[in-house]
Parts: C-alpha cells; structure tokens; sequence
C-alpha cells in the first residue's frame, strides 16, 4: 500500500474540506441532520429528497457534503430522544432506546449521551480512515456476496433478534413472524404478481417500512402514553444533571465501542439498509459477553456505547460502495446518486481518479463533521432537553403532526398516514401485552429481503439447495445461526433466560 | 441577468394581457405529477423543464412525486386530475408503453385519458455482459446461448420492466433462450453482473457507461437505430447482427385529455424550445438521455406504437400478465 500517496490524498481532501464554503454546508448538513435526527418521524430519506431541488444551485462539493451531513447527523441525533424520551429518532437508535432510556430513568441520561456521542466519534473517525485506506479494496468484498450470502446473513440478522429480544422467547419470534407476514405484503419479485394487496394499488409495492416504523414507535408510544394516568407518567424526559461518565463507565464502554465499530464497519460496506442490523448486532454480541447479561434493559451502558458505535461506524462505511464503485446500498445511498447525477457526475470507479478532489473532500468532511457533531450537540443536548420539556398536551399534537406530515411526504398520499395509524393502534396492543416492537420490524424489514434473495439463490442454482452450504461465506454465516440457536435450546441457558424473564417481570 | 427577465416576462405579460381577455394561461402554478421517486431520471427531468417554464412564463412549477407500482399510481391519479392545462404527467415507456399490454387492469386508459403535449428525450438501453463470459460480440453471444440453451441468467430491474422486455424481445428474435432474475431496481443488477452472479442484462445506459469505461462490464450492443454519442464505440444491436431490434427508454409529457387544444399547443411548442437550450442538452446528457422534443400528434402516434409493440412482445414470449 502506498502510504505516501493516502497522505497527499488526505492532504487534499482537507484543503478542500476547510474552504469556508464547504465548512459552512458541513455544519448546516450536520444541524439539519442532527435536528431531523431529533424529531421523530422525520428521517434523512425524507429530509434528503425535499433538499435535493436546492442542491440544483449549488456546486457538487459542498452539495454533496451537505446530503452526507444530515445522513450521518441524523444517526447522532437520533440517540438523543432515544435516550431521553425511549423515542427513536431514526430506525437505527431503536436499540439505543432499551438500555439509553433506562440510564436516563436512573438519572444517568447525561453519561448515557456522552458515552454515545463519544462511541459515534470514535466509530466515524475509525470509518473515515477505513474509507480513505482500505475503499478501493474493501468495495470488492461486496462482489464476492451473492443471493446466498445475502441470505445466510439475513438468516443469521433473524436469529440474532431471537436471541436479542429480553421478553418472552415465544413473544418474541411470534412478533418477528408477524413482521415476516407483514413484508410479503406486495407485488413478488419473481412473477411481479401482486400479494395480499386486496387490489389496493398502494399496497402492491408493499406496506411501507417508515410508515410501520412510525405508527410502532411513534404512535404507538404516544397512545400509551395516554393510556397510563396523569400522576404516573409526567412526561419522561430524563433529565440531564451531568455529562461528565464516570472512569468506571469509560472503562466499561472502550471494549463496546470497538466491537461495536468493528461490526458497524462491516455491515455498513454490505448492500441493505445495515445500520440496524449493525445496532442490533452489537447489543447482542455486548449482553452475550457481558459478565453479568441481566443488567441488559436496566440501564446497562454497553447497550449504549456498543450500538452506537457500530450504527455510526455503518453509516460512515456505507458510502465505501458508493464513493469507490457507485452502487447505492440503501435509499439514502440511492438518494445521493441521484444527487450525484444532478450534479453531472457519473457515480463509479472512475470519480476517484477523475474527481479526486470530491473524492478526497468528501471523505475529510465526514470526519470534520463527526468532530462538529461532538462539539455542538454535547453542549446543545441542554437545547434539546428543553425542546423536549415542552409538556405533553403540546408536544403530543406536534408529534403526531409531525409523524403524519412525515407519513404523508413519503408519496405525498394520505395512505401511508392511515397505514401509520392502523400500525400505532397495533404496536399500542403489542406493548400491552408484553410483545416488543423491534423484532417486528426487523423481521419486517429482512423478510422481503431474505424471500428475494432466496429465490434468487434457488433460481440462479436451478433448485439446489446445497449453494447454501457449498458457499463458504454463506456457510459461515450459517454455522454461527446454529451456534447462536444452539445457545437459546440448551438448558443452561435457557434457565438463564428465565431468570431474566422473572427479573424482567 | 434575472431582472431582464423579469422584464421580459411582464411584457409579455402585459402583450398577452392586452391582446387577449383576463383569461390568459398559464396565471396559477402548475403542476406535473412524477409517478417515480426523487432523483430519478422521470424526476429529474420534469424539474428540468419545469424550471425553464417558470423562467418563461413566470408562474411556479410544481413536481408532484407519486411513486408506486410500476409508474401506475401516480399515473391513474394525473389521468384523473383536472384537465385544465396545470396538471400534467411526465410519463415513461412503463405506463405508457408496457403496463397497457401488462396488466390485466389498470385504473387509467393509456390512450384515451391523456392527450399528447411532446416527447422529452429518450435513453438508450446497452446490452453488457460479465467480462467473464467468453463471447465478445452480439454473434458469439447468440452462438453460445444457442449452444446453452436457457442455462445463461439475464437480470432485469423487474418483472415486466422495459429491462425485462427488452431482453423478451431480443431472445424471441434471435431464438434464444435465458433464465430471467429479477431484482428490484437497477443498482442490484449491475452489482451481479459486475460480480458475476448473472451473465447478462439490458438496461438503460447511463448507469452502466462509467461500469463499461471501467472494463467491468463487457458492452456488446446499444439498443437504439443509431449509435450513442456517449459510447461511439459500442455498435448498434441491427449492425452486430439482429437487424430490426430497436427498444429505447423514453420520457414525455402529457396532459388529460380534455385539456383545451390551445394550452396544449402553447406547451408543446414551449418544451420544444426548452429542449433546444444548451444549457438543458448539457443537463440531459449528463443523464445520458438524449432531448427530442415533438408536436402533440408525433407524441399521440409514438405512444400509440410503443403499446403495440409491447403487447406483441409480451403475447410472443408469454409473459404472465397480472
């Protein structure tokens, strides 16, 4: 590898990077993310597609910086009301919410916020110098993925959730089904036949994950808030007495934050929306190394530091395909292309050598915008909580504004409005009876998925099966599912479970 | 610059204003309905030309994204939309050119709900395979499919996707046979063809050109009558041996039918000229699309013929309807 030549690119990438200009469509990127990241039900695809017309006036640098900064800002943001009000701003903090809310509820919200903040620098520090190493060589790894390693991981993604959920193990897979039934819904990619669309033609493309995320967290949440009476639930925002963790929560996290980033960075470079996989991921490899896993769902910080890291670290490593190759790896990705496009620029291999100073710029930016991320949003959390103080009767309407605006600008159609609603009044019930709404979307987001790639492995292998295990990455994969299913049935753990379970209750 | 045309415009104004009655359109905004996501090549260029429209006649454009099924949401709702000459559609080769002979039922008639203003650009399809594959030219390539019959997968963007057809219609012409894979969108197709997990696709060029500068992908043929300007290089599908074989991806604008003739003739001839701006051509070809630009009867007939030659298509490789 040629060092001397990463550091003159580098040096490049940081004269560009800290023109005033681009400085200035850094920071605004990184507030408008870190503000939509915030506000739930306002997300960086949404937000990404109403600035793209604005974009049309700028030059393709600083345009291009200011889309990737509200994509990263938003995940920064999104821990935020995570942690404060057990309220995900974006589908990549719904982990963030099970141990980040219960550190708040102790009055550690502070900590819990800084060890987070603190993770994601790290993660996008370690991301922006993998980028700039290792993109040209790490975007081949993705080629060696086809229909079965996409699989393989999926199913390996599915069952980790299992072991993940800390109800009920029954609970658990019944809500990740539910969710699995929920993401057939639409027109099958093999024939293009319409299923379970009830000759709605806006459900022949699917009930739409945002919607259902929505309706699930947003408000589902809000309902039962108001299902519970006045004297017991004042609104919960945690209070933030103190930033400063203790030396014992630093110690705690560093292990975390590098697993964390560690698999972030992985599954950030695979195709598919990967930052919840990645989140969920990491929670699930800290309780199962955790010495004492029952401090998992009561304020444990690992659950905070490790996922995310690794959510932030996916969100940097993503636009490795992107910048090195062209290929978008989720909507936002898809987003930039199209912004890309606008600007002229031809996504592919051929934008580092020909474009080596939008190349080299961009990637500084991401690591300037990490560091602008730190420096604003710790001493602004003060903002945020009093943005969050605002009482119920007020902030309530204005969420479910929100949502339904944010709802609503998906297609600009009121459809996917009733669909958010019809999913709160059901993620309202499920949190009634005890059923989590997570394994829900994420058998709802990788069920389609996982049916696509597997009929497509089966197509391209003309029915047989065993391309699965002859594979050896999907192999891989497949073996460490096993072992993973193998922990849930042996008695040991499973007793280990239950005693979770009673302390749970 | 602007204040020229400010001026410009409110002496048009106040010209129209004098000649005609106080009726004088367009004197609201309008709006086009895009029945695709953001940022895509149909989005792209409604706001391309709705951009140069609100410099020409000084009223706001409005792009109205209705996505979903294959093009045909927000193209039933445009169908049923006001036919006053401030809605209208900018359509695609999909629901304008494939669905008709796709679908068993649409909530639109794609021929007697709308009526014609121009046709916008069109993209050429290229034909690329894995370097892998060891054909070099559209014969070599015909040779070995004939050689392995139906063992050679070909991707497509989707199921009855003009990626899908076009793809139909080359091997009906040539007597071949390929097992189809369908993904879901573009991107998803060229990352396997790269890859090598399928041979072969069709599809719409500029998304492949940087792929085959690259030596990536290997392109064997363009789909159109002529060659590309952007890839002089590559022959034409007729002059590498399938005489005949023309598809193109296209894009239009459109308007329900009832619109009154005069609005329509005033924005046909307004997105003429927005077509001839430099400034546009530059626009459009970096999308790889190439501007055209026609009168409302060229556009009615285009249409008309598109829908024809898809539903035999779809007849002669018995493509499933739905």
């Amino acid at each position: 590898m040629d060092f001397s030549a990463i550091f003159s690119n580098l040096i490049l990438g940081f004269t560009v990077a800290m023109s005033a200009q681009n400085l200035l469509y850094c920071f605004i990127g990184c507030l408008l993310g870190t503000l939509i990241g915030v506000l739930p039900g306002i997300g960086p695809v949404a937000t990404i597609a109403m600035l793209l017309p604005i974009t049309f006036n700028l030059p393709p640098i600083p345009a291009l910086i200011m889309l990737a900064g509200i994509y990263y800002g938003a995940s920064y943001g999104g821990s935020t009301t995570a942690i404060l009000v057990n309220l995900p701003g974006e589908s990549s903090s719904v982990v963030t919410c099970i141990d980040g809310y219960q550190m708040g509820k102790q009055g550690r919200a502070g900590p819990a916020l800084a060890i987070a903040a603190i993770g994601s620098f790290f993660a996008g520090t370690v991301g922006t110098v993998l980028i700039a190493l290792f993109g040209p060589p790490l975007a081949e790894l993705a080629f060696e993925f086809g229909a079965a390693e996409y699989f393989s991981m999926m199913v390996l993604g599915l069952i980790a959730a299992v072991v993940l959920a800390s109800g009920s193990l029954v609970k658990a897979i019944g809500m990740i089904i539910v969710g699995l039934l929920g993401g057939i819904v639409g027109t099958d990619v093999n024939s293009g036949i319409a299923r379970y669309s009830f000759g709605v033609s806006e459900l022949s493309d699917g009930i739409g994950f945002v919607s259902v995320a929505m309706g699930m967290f947003g408000f589902g949440e809000i309902i039962s808030n108001l299902g519970q009476t006045a004297e017991t639930k004042h609104m919960e925002v945690s209070k933030v007495h103190s930033l400063m963790p203790t030396w014992e929560d630093i110690k705690m996290s560093i292990g975390p934050i590098i697993r964390g980033t560690a698999l972030g960075t992985v599954f950030g470079i695979l195709p598919g929306s990967h930052t919840v996989i990645a989140s969920f991921s990491s929670y699930t490899l800290e309780k199962k190394l955790a010495k004492d896993p029952s401090r998992f769902g009561k304020g444990a910080i690992e659950g905070v530091a490790g996922p995310e890291s690794a959510n932030n670290a996916a969100a940097q490593t993503c636009f490795i395909p992107l910048l090195t190759l062209g290929i978008p790896t989720g909507a936002v990705m898809a987003l930039m292309v199209g912004a890309m496009t606008i600007q002229g620029i031809a996504p592919g291999p051929q934008v580092m050598t020909q474009k080596p100073d939008l190349f080299w710029g961009m990637i500084a930016s991401m690591w300037i915008g990490n560091l602008m991320l730190v420096i604003l949003n710790l001493p602004l959390i003060g903002m945020w909580v009093q943005f969050l103080k605002i009482p119920y009767r007020v902030l309530f309407p204005s969420i479910l504004l929100f949502i339904a605006i944010g709802a609503y600008s998906i297609n600009n159609s009121p459809f996917e409005v009733y669909m958010a609603a019809l999913f709160g009044f059901f993620g309202y019930y499920a949190s009634k009876w005890g059923c989590e709404a997570a394994p829900l979307i994420l058998g709802f987001v990788l069920g389609p998925l996982m049916e696509e790639n597997l009929r497509r492995a089966m197509l391209i292998s003309r029915g047989d099966p065993s391309v699965f295990f002859t594979r050896p990455i999907s192999l891989g994969m497949l073996l460490v599912a096993f072992a993973l299913l193998l922990m849930v049935v042996l008695p040991q753990f499973q007793k280990k479970r239950e005693i979770l379970e009673v302390a749970d209750d | 610059m602007i204040r020229m045309f400010r001026f410009a415009i409110s002496v048009c104004a106040l010209a129209a204003t004098a000649a005609g009655a106080a009726d004088v359109y367009p004197n609201k905004p309008i709006r086009i309905v895009v029945a695709y996501t953001p940022a895509g090549t149909t989005d792209i260029l409604a706001r391309a030309i709705g951009q140069k429209l609100t410099e020409a006649w000084g009223q706001a454009v409005i792009i109205d994204n209705r996505p979903g099924a294959n093009g045909n949401i927000g193209t039933e709702y445009a169908s049923k939309a006001t036919a006053d000459g401030y809605t209208l559609l900018m359509t695609t080769a999909a629901p304008h050119g494939v669905n008709p002979g796709l679908y068993r039922k649409l909530g639109f008639d794609a021929v007697k709900d709308f009526a014609g203003i121009s046709l916008v650009a069109t993209v050429p399809n290229v034909l690329v395979v894995n370097p892998a594959l060891p054909v070099k030219d559209v014969k070599e390539l015909i040779a070995h499919l004939r050689a392995n019959p139906g063992k050679i997968n070909f991707g497509s963007p989707g199921y009855g996707s003009t990626g899908h057809m076009s793809v139909e219609l080359f091997m009906s012409m040539t007597g071949t046979k390929m097992t189809h894979v369908p993904y879901k969108g573009d991107a998803g197709v060229l990352a396997d063809v790269m890859g090598g997990q399928i041979a072969l696709s069709l599809s719409n060029m500029p998304a492949y050109t940087p792929q085959i500068k690259a030596g990536r992908v290997r392109a064997l043929a363009v789909s159109t009558s002529k060659r590309s300007p952007a890839a002089p290089e590559i022959p034409t599908m007729a002059e590498a041996g399938v005489p005949g074989y023309v598809t193109v991806a296209w894009f239009g604008l459109l308007a329900p039918t009832h619109t009154p003739r005069d609005r329509i003739n005033k924005l046909s001839a307004e997105t003429v000229r927005i077509l001839k701006m430099p400034d546009v051509h530059t626009r459009l070809s970096d999308l790889g699309a190439e501007p055209v630009g026609s009168t409302p009867a060229e556009f009615d007939a285009h249409i008309k013929t598109e829908i024809v030659k898809w539903a035999k298509v779809i007849k002669d490789a018995n493509v499933e309807l739905q």
